[in-house]
């Protein structure tokens, strides 16, 4: 009787997957990993990815339905750090493996200073948080999915590995040609609006000397608004680089009263390669309009 | 500090100037939370227009958020005319609720909108421009001017709805416009200010003018006055003490009417009720501070900030030039910290040159100097608990003790009254 019960009980919290020939289901936590996930796994795994890019991972609330869909996966792939606060509520049962791809990547702003001279720019807990927009950390992160995919379902490894290969041979060739068009600007000094395109400017030689919204939804306070403004023409910075939520007032009022030039980079997207296509290709183009 | 504090400055006389004249409508009519319930549903105007696929900044957005506050304006006259059946703070109540909810329920579909449309609810008045103050000081004349022309009608059915009632006022009809113009006050106001901001200014200086003034001219002379002045103050303080414009705004309005309460309510109190306040107030830190030394105990250390022998007195000779020098120590950090980081923003933005290895160890050396202050840090923590451990009885017993006899001989007082009488 006794067994009977476990038993049961260890089939109802299988994960679907056992029961059926289907493809193993993963579920990655941005559209960033999924792309990845894709990439590796091919047409031997069905990836999903709970929030579109435009989410703030912050804020995200994961509706019912999504939870089911989440305690029904074999493999759940996240960003890990503090990227999704909400991550730890999903009670995910025993049978889901999750991947955090966060453990080998190269991070950024690790530091906490304890010593508050000033207010400090800093939000990220553990490292800040946007490394996969730093193009060489998705050969770590595709190694990791790799490997979680042959755990999963080891005949395909060769598959895998393969796909991982194909994919890693365009990302350089690709990170060959988005060096050549940002090369011209390398040391050009950048203003963010909110600390999220660290990776990215460290990697192709541009420098970020402030953020302008150093804690996201919290305005400047007059003053450091007028340090920054002071310092962006006196420095001649001409460059301001804004996510896709920033605060619009604040942007107007820096490019009205500098003379800088804004562009708008996406942290997230659908198609790996292309996110960093858009964003080089939008970076080089408002380059060249302050170098003229 | 002037060029980007004049157009704020102008912003707040403006919204005082319109929201005072409300804020008394609202007061009296006891609708406090009108403004928040109109300003979610122009949010909720905002949600629905991105789902239609406009911007959050564009006119069309604007418009949408002007719709949906005058539909409830209008909800609200009508449901003036039921108050016997259904309070209309109720219905306020449930309308903000359901549109905040409804509002999420639309950003879930077009999740590019959220960041937008919060911060239009949080607000930013540090960057308002000339043409937006311009715009909604026009705005505000013109509504003004209506309120003027029809100001017997409206102050009528605000303040007097029974007189207005037998004189066959139509009361839905002003109801209408009372509300319809404040709904355009709002959906105007909230997207330049934020809701925190925009309530303040309502509901502040209307209140604080209704404690002084009798009258309808004196509050709404005073109303304008506070506004202003505190305005002005906030602007200020968020300038010199490097805070967030709006919520320093706020906070100035909030602390100007907690002074205001405190000196209401002592005047209430007898001599007598404030010696109970008192010696209770001792006796109660005094307990704490015994049986709980270890606690953090704040007016303990406000009065060892203020007066450090409060500290020192009970630490050995030893300890307290621990102590000193300790707290010299975290001070030079301080200041060499203060001094390195200018330095490292200077060669940041290119001020100041420095070869790359310099640079390096200056950024390495600032990492770790955190965490050796961290570590001073700890010896003085170690040396407050070591005197929170004598403090505890040598203050703790002596404050119980007089908070308790004080308690004591006024009660035995008030029970004496009553006999010699």
């Amino acid at each position: 009787m006794l067994q009977t019960l476990i038993l049961a009980l260890v089939l109802a919290t299988a994960p679907e997957y056992v029961f059926s020939q289907e493809k193993p289901r993963v579920l990655a936590t941005s559209a960033d990993l999924k792309s990845l996930a894709e990439a590796v796994g091919g047409n031997r795994v069905q990836v999903e990815s709970l929030a579109p890019p435009e989410q703030d991972p912050h804020t995200f609330e994961i509706k019912p339905a999504q939870l089911a869909r989440v305690r029904a996966m074999a493999l759940v792939i996240r960003v890990g750090l503090d990227h999704e606060p909400w991550f730890s509520k999903l009670r995910l049962p025993a049978g889901v493996t999750v991947l955090d791809t966060s453990k080998k990547v190269r991070l950024l702003q690790t530091q906490t200073p304890r010593l508050r001279a000033e207010r400090s720019a800093h939000v990220h807990a553990y490292g800040n948080t946007h490394y996969w927009l730093y193009p060489e950390n998705a050969l770590a992160i595709t190694a990791d999915i790799r490997d979680a995919l042959t755990r999963l379902s080891p005949q395909d490894a060769a598959l895998f590995d393969a796909n991982r290969n194909a994919f890693v041979e365009v990302l350089r060739k690709k990170i060959g040609q988005w060096q050549a068009a940002l090369a011209p600007f390398r040391g050009t000094k950048i203003v963010v609006m909110h600390d999220s395109w660290t990776y990215l400017t460290e990697r192709f030689g541009l420098q970020i000397v402030a953020a302008a919204e150093p804690q996201p939804g919290v305005p400047p306070s007059p003053a450091e608004l007028a340090r920054l403004l002071d310092r962006m023409r006196e420095a001649g910075v001409k460059i301001l680089i804004a996510d896709p939520g920033s605060n619009a007032a604040l942007v107007r009022q820096i490019v009205a009263k500098t003379g800088a030039h804004e562009v708008t980079l996406f942290p997230s997207g659908y198609d790996y390669i292309r996110l960093f296509d858009e964003n080089v290709s939008r970076l080089a183009a408002v380059l060249k309009r302050a170098a003229q | 500090m002037t060029e980007l504090l004049l157009w704020p400055l102008a912003a707040g006389l403006v919204l005082t100037a319109i929201h005072a004249w409300f804020g008394l409508h609202v007061l009296a009519r006891g609708v406090v939370f009108v403004d928040l319930s109109l300003a979610q549903i122009a949010a909720l105007g905002l949600a629905v227009a991105l789902l239609a696929g406009h911007d959050v900044q564009s006119d069309a957005g604007y418009w949408y958020a002007l719709t949906f506050a005058l539909g409830g304006a209008v909800l609200f006259a009508l449901t003036r005319g039921c108050e016997a059946k259904i309070q209309q703070e109720a219905v306020i109540g449930i309308v903000y609720a359901v549109s905040a909810s409804l509002a999420v329920l639309a950003l879930d579909r077009a999740p590019q909108g959220a960041e937008h449309i919060k911060q239009l609810l949080i607000g930013s008045i540090l960057t308002v421009t000339p043409q937006d103050v311009a715009t909604i000081a026009a705005l505000y004349a013109a509504i003004g001017i209506v309120h003027v022309v029809f100001r017997r009608q409206l102050i009528e059915v605000s303040f007097d709805p029974a007189a207005a009632v037998a004189r066959k006022r139509r009361l839905f009809a002003w109801d209408v416009l009372f509300y319809g113009s404040f709904a355009l006050v709002v959906t105007s106001s909230v997207r330049m200010a934020g809701v925190l901001l925009v309530f303040t200014y309502l509901i502040v200086p209307a209140a604080l003018a209704g404690l002084m003034a009798t009258s309808l001219a004196r509050r709404l002379a005073i109303a304008w006055g506070i506004g202003g002045v505190l305005t002005a103050v906030g602007l200020y303080g968020s300038w010199s003490w490097d805070l967030p414009t709006g919520p320093a705004i706020v906070g100035a309005f909030g602390a100007v009417t907690a002074l205001v309460a405190a000196v209401f309510g002592l005047r209430k109190l007898s001599l007598r009720g404030l010696g109970v306040l008192g010696f209770a107030t001792l006796a109660l830190i005094g307990v704490l501070l015994l049986a709980f030394p270890r606690m953090d105990q704040p007016w303990l250390d406000a009065a060892e900030k203020i007066a450090p022998p409060v500290q020192t007195l009970f630490l050995t000779e030893f300890e307290r030039t621990t102590r000193a020098e300790t707290l010299h120590d975290i001070e030079r950090a301080r200041a060499e910290l203060v001094r390195l980081r200018a330095l490292d923003q200077d060669v940041r933005w290119g001020k100041t040159e420095m070869d790359p290895e310099k640079i390096e160890r200056l950024r390495q050396y600032l990492a770790g100097r955190g965490e050796i202050s961290a570590g001073d840090e700890l010896v003085l923590r170690h040396l407050r608990t070591k005197a929170r451990a004598r403090q505890r009885w040598l203050l703790g017993l002596p404050m119980l003790f007089i908070g308790a006899i004080g308690l004591y001989f006024l009660e035995a007082k008030r029970r004496q009254r009553p006999l010699l009488k």
